[in-house]
């Protein structure tokens, strides 16, 4: 029994390490489409305009810039797991790590915050809706989730900053925390546990009034994409015969709906866990951009409009590795959900 | 009364089954889907939100390749470009009265949404923009199904390496966000609308190709092409033969839920400044109002809203075919 | 529920049933009678798609979300089933009537394991009785159950999740299943159609012995006249929704008196010997949509007559039998 699961679990490693790979030769495909010559990437490598020739020479010996293709794509993986990504141009300087290292633990807090907060109430609400099928619950929940689905990002981060930061002013529009505050002891990168941890409750307390909105705006969407397959899901498994057997056995309602049902419905919902974490990360760009919230996403957008390539592609490698653990847990929790795939 | 039970299938009764709708009632004809949508008021709804939308995208995107064969063309005394619109969507008009409006009826219909800092009327330049949010999801969902036929197909049909290969792919592709993907492929194309398109059209196939791939298999399954073989023609033709058939109800549901999709990316990169040249785009014309939010807010918001509700129209619509695939336990 | 131990276990009168569906209404049942004295076997019969399983969940309330109860009532052991509160309802469910479903396979939880599913039907049926639940107990009265439905090995199968069962093992423990709930009409929808046939002769006689142990009734659904012959007394035959022949099994079989009923009986030797499956009879089903005017068999009838195709016939008796036919009056 657990020997099945440790195969499973294998086979599911196996294939994110190739995935891995293959997206490290996407990105080095791109990297090397746009720059072609030996040169250019030394400059990029060096990450200062006003390098002399004579390091350029260096850097390109070095990093053996004028070997075939292959034999530098094994040495830019080689140097990737090393945990260096090239040089940021813009940050002047600073490996690309320690700025990603700055960053993404900002954007993973957003986003596991407004994921989760949309995916919780997501399947909540479809299966409310699934279970009161054609009924006014059902199309009320309707109603809100497709317009949740179709509502562009930005959209909502305007309208939630219109109604509750200048209309109510109940929360703030912009930033991360009141810049008046001292910031806590950097551990996690993540503002709000670290606040947490090192004990500054008053930071804390200005990170969370910041952190609403924007995470709220990324659980509209996810809340959409949740309700709209959590309703297919149950609708399905409350089709099944054995719902059915759970009534014959004289079961109530809210028994049959939550324990036999949805214990059932939620299956494929675990797979959409990764992929609405995927997705979110998307429009944390966007909301980040929208609330001045200086993340990762906000990193982007300076790196597109600075055509920063290095920085961008940095960018897309680490999100990649993101999602693929996201789906190595999803796998996992897939296993111990289903004895289908658990025992074969 | 004990009797021996002799329990053979060979004594079924049964064997047709009685038409559930399915059989001999009508489905097919415009009259049926006409009825059909008009029995769901949202439904309907989406449709006509679709049709304007279509109509108007590609009446203005012919007018501005008219303008563009006869630059010195006139209609109603403006160049064909912007002759059905409102006013010119590119002419600067600092004067305060033209500056940064609030929706208004005055100089009706160009301040019905109001005006940008070039004293632009936003709902022109909304309107010259229509095309590009027309012809992206034509394009975008097009290739993708291309691609993904050829794709899907062959990893179903060859099976092995090949199907090793191609998912394998399909899977990276698909582990990567992809608005993030559509970011960097469009940027390090160099920017414009084309180069959106590309990277649209790159992240796009992965879905498709599986879809595609499910459906070989399925198909493999059934025996059509062992019997194919038999009778001497080709089993790659015949598959594709059965393939196509067989995709297009559940895909038709699909592809229209994904028009919207697209039009949420497209605005989506313009947002964020990926692509972006003079030609005005929805999702730029909401970001330029961002330095001027929350008091002029109607520059953010306007764009955002006329987005939305352009995707609820073909979410709408592509909810309520998929009820029509999902078949009768819907009304 | 003594006060009604004389009345019939189950008394269906002019039900309606219909279906709503993107194509139109659909009438699954069209003012059906029916009914079953305690302790009776009585199986239903009809082609594909002529209303039987709609009929079956009608009685216990389990019809699809699209399903509108029309007119008519159900009477199940005295309390109508069409206007029981939900809590009213699966009050009956299970104790008084439990329905085995058409597909076996489909039949059992996926993510639970066979004693937890044997176990909560338990302590469902002891909270409906007001007695102690006893985990002891009643896993030794599951295991008791999957012994009377003759499952070999039933201490190892009871700790397995249900992919690691055959259908007739599946077939079985939800047998099990209805016997713990210990009710007093058993409604079997086919239970054997999707298992091989060695299986299906063994489960037949199960149900038989069982219910002649347990007094219950029965109610078996099938396509296969052969079936109905060999286990029920009564065998009630169903077209297009409509209930047209409601005999004794013997008298039915030897003469049966609706055109289709004679054309059912007719087609089982021909079949056999020719070992495939035919249509039975000429024609093809009705839409039930728009179904025929008149009597919904009169496309199809050898006997039909100018009246047949205007006026729908109502139900009469004769001999014993109801039938509803011009031929007959
Ligand atoms: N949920 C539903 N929605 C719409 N129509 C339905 C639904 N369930 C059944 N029907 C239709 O109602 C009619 C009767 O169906 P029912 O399942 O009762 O037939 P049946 O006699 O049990 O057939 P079978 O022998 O195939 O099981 C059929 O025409 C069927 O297509
Ligand atoms: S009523 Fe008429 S058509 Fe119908 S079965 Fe009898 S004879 Fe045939
Ligand atoms: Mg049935």
């Amino acid at each position: 029994m657990v020997s099945s699961i440790v195969l499973y679990l294998i086979r599911r490693s196996i294939n994110a390490v190739i995935t891995i790979v293959l997206l490290l030769a996407l990105v080095f495909i791109l990297l090397h489409t746009i720059i072609r010559s030996p040169e250019g990437l030394a400059r990029v490598i060096c990450g200062n305009p006003h390098c002399s020739n004579s390091a350029i020479a260096l850097i390109i010996k070095q990093n053996g810039l004028t070997n075939p293709l292959w034999v530098q794509f094994f040495s830019y993986i080689n140097q990737v797991f090393h945990g260096n990504l090239g040089i940021d141009t813009f940050y002047r300087g600073r490996p690309e790590l320690s700025v990603i290292e700055a960053f993404l633990p900002i954007t993973l807090e957003l986003v596991v915050t407004g994921s989760a907060l949309g995916i919780l109430i997501g399947i909540f609400t479809g299966s409310i809706a699934a279970s009161n099928r054609n009924r006014a619950q059902d199309y009320g929940i309707k109603a809100v989730y497709l317009t949740a689905w179709s509502a562009p990002v930005f959209l909502v981060g305007f309208v939630l900053q219109l109604i509750f930061a200048y209309w109510l002013k109940l929360l703030p529009a912009h930033g991360i925390a009141n810049a008046f505050l001292t910031p806590p002891k950097v551990l996690t990168g993540a503002p709000l546990i670290d606040a947490l941890i090192d004990g500054k409750w008053v930071y804390a307390y200005s990170v969370a009034q910041h952190l609403v909105l924007p995470a709220f705006a990324l659980a509209v969407a996810s809340f959409g994409i949740t309700t709209r397959l959590t309703r297919a899901s149950m609708i399905d498994a409350l089709d099944r015969d054995y719902v059915k057997l759970a009534y014959m056995k004289g079961l109530s309602k809210r028994t049959v709906v939550w324990g036999t049902a949805f214990r059932n419905a939620v299956i494929p919902i675990i797979t959409l866990i990764a992929l609405t974490f995927a997705f979110s990360v998307g429009g944390a760009v966007i909301i980040e951009d929208v609330f001045s919230y200086y993340g990762m996403g906000y990193f982007t957008v300076q790196a597109i409009y600075n055509s920063d390539y290095p920085a961008i592609l940095a960018f897309v490698l680490i999100i990649g590795l993101a999602v693929i653990i996201a789906n190595l847990v999803a796998d996992l929790l897939y296993a111990v959900a289903d004895p289908r795939v658990r025992l074969t | 009364m004990r009797r021996p039970i002799q329990a053979t299938v060979t004594t079924e009764v049964a064997t047709g089954t009685v038409a559930a709708g399915k059989g001999k009632t009508t489905t097919g004809g415009w009259r049926f889907y006409l009825g059909f949508f008009m029995k769901d008021k949202p439904a309907f709804g989406g449709l006509i939100i679709v049709a304007v939308f279509v109509i108007w995208g590609a009446l203005e995107g012919l007018m501005q390749l008219l303008s563009l064969w006869f630059p010195h063309g006139r209609l109603f005394g403006h160049p064909y470009s912007w002759a059905l619109i409102p006013s010119n969507p590119f002419v600067l008009n600092f004067s305060p009265s033209y500056k940064l409006q609030p929706p208004s009826l005055a100089h009706f219909p160009s301040f019905l949404f109001g005006t940008n800092v070039d004293g632009q009327s936003i709902l022109a330049r909304l309107m010259y923009a229509t095309p590009h949010d027309l012809a992206a999801p034509i394009v975008v969902v097009g290739s993708a199904l291309l691609i993904g036929m050829f794709l899907g197909t062959a990893a179903g049909y060859f099976g092995g390496w090949t199907d090793e290969v191609i998912m394998r792919l399909t899977d990276a592709f698909l582990a990567l966000p992809a608005l993030i993907l559509a970011i960097a492929v469009g940027v390090l194309l160099g920017g414009g609308f084309t180069s959106v398109l590309v990277a649209l059209m790159i992240v796009w196939w992965p879905t498709y190709a599986r879809f595609f791939r499910a459906q070989a298999l399925t198909i493999r399954e059934r025996g059509y092409v062992e019997s194919s073989k038999l009778s001497g023609s080709s089993s790659l033709k015949i598959l594709i033969k059965h393939i196509i058939p067989n995709s297009i109800d559940p895909i038709i549901a699909y592809v229209t839920l994904d028009f919207g999709t697209v039009i949420l990316f497209l605005a989506a990169l313009a947002f964020i400044g990926v692509g972006l040249s003079l030609y005005p785009e929805w999702g730029s014309e909401s970001n330029f109002g961002l330095d001027y939010f929350p008091t002029f807010w109607w520059w953010s918001i306007v764009p955002g809203i006329i987005i939305g509700v352009v995707v609820i129209g073909f979410t709408l619509v592509g909810d309520r075919l998929q009820d029509l695939i999902s078949g009768r336990m819907t009304y | 529920m003594a006060d009604s131990d004389d009345s019939d276990i189950v008394d269906i009168e002019g039900l309606t049933i219909t279906y709503r569906t993107v194509y139109g209404n659909l009438v699954s049942l069209n003012s059906v009678d029916f009914k079953v004295k305690r302790g009776e076997s009585v199986s239903i019969v009809g082609e594909s798609g002529s209303g039987k399983s709609t009929l079956g969940l009608a009685i216990v309330r389990l019809l699809a979300p699209n399903a509108s109860y029309s007119s008519g009532r159900i009477m199940l052991d005295g309390h109508d089933v069409t206007k029981l509160s939900n809590r009213q309802v699966s009050l009956l469910r299970g104790t008084t009537a439990f329905m085995i479903f058409q597909d076996p396979l489909n039949t059992l939880n996926p993510v639970k394991r066979v004693d937890v599913q044997m176990l909560e039907a338990i302590r469902s049926r002891l909270k409906q009785e007001g007695q102690p639940f006893n985990e002891e107990s009643a896993y030794k009265e599951a295991v008791d159950r999957l012994n009377d439905v003759r499952m070999p090995d039933a201490d190892s199968i009871i700790t397995r999740y249900p992919h690691q069962l055959s259908g007739g093992q599946i077939q079985r423990v939800v047998i099990a299943m209805g016997l713990l709930m210990r009710p007093k009409l058993m409604i079997a929808d086919e239970p054997t159609s999707a298992l091989d046939v060695t299986v299906q002769a063994q489960v037949l006689e199960l149900l038989r012995d069982l219910q002649r142990n347990y007094q219950m009734s029965i109610i078996f659904i099938t396509h296969d006249i052969n079936v109905a012959h060999s286990i029920s007394e009564r065998m009630v035959v169903m077209y297009a929704g409509e209930v047209i022949e409601a005999s004794p099994t013997e008298s039915l079989v030897k003469n049966g008196l609706h055109p289709y009923s004679q054309a059912l009986i007719a087609s089982i030797p021909t079949i056999s010997k020719s070992e495939g499956k035919l249509t039975a009879i000429a024609g093809s089903p009705p839409d039930m949509i728009s179904p025929p005017n008149g009597c919904r068999f009169h496309p199809r009838c050898p006997h039909v007559m100018q009246v047949c195709t205007v006026q729908s016939p109502r139900t009469t008796v004769k001999d014993g039998s109801e039938v509803r036919c011009f031929l007959y009056g």
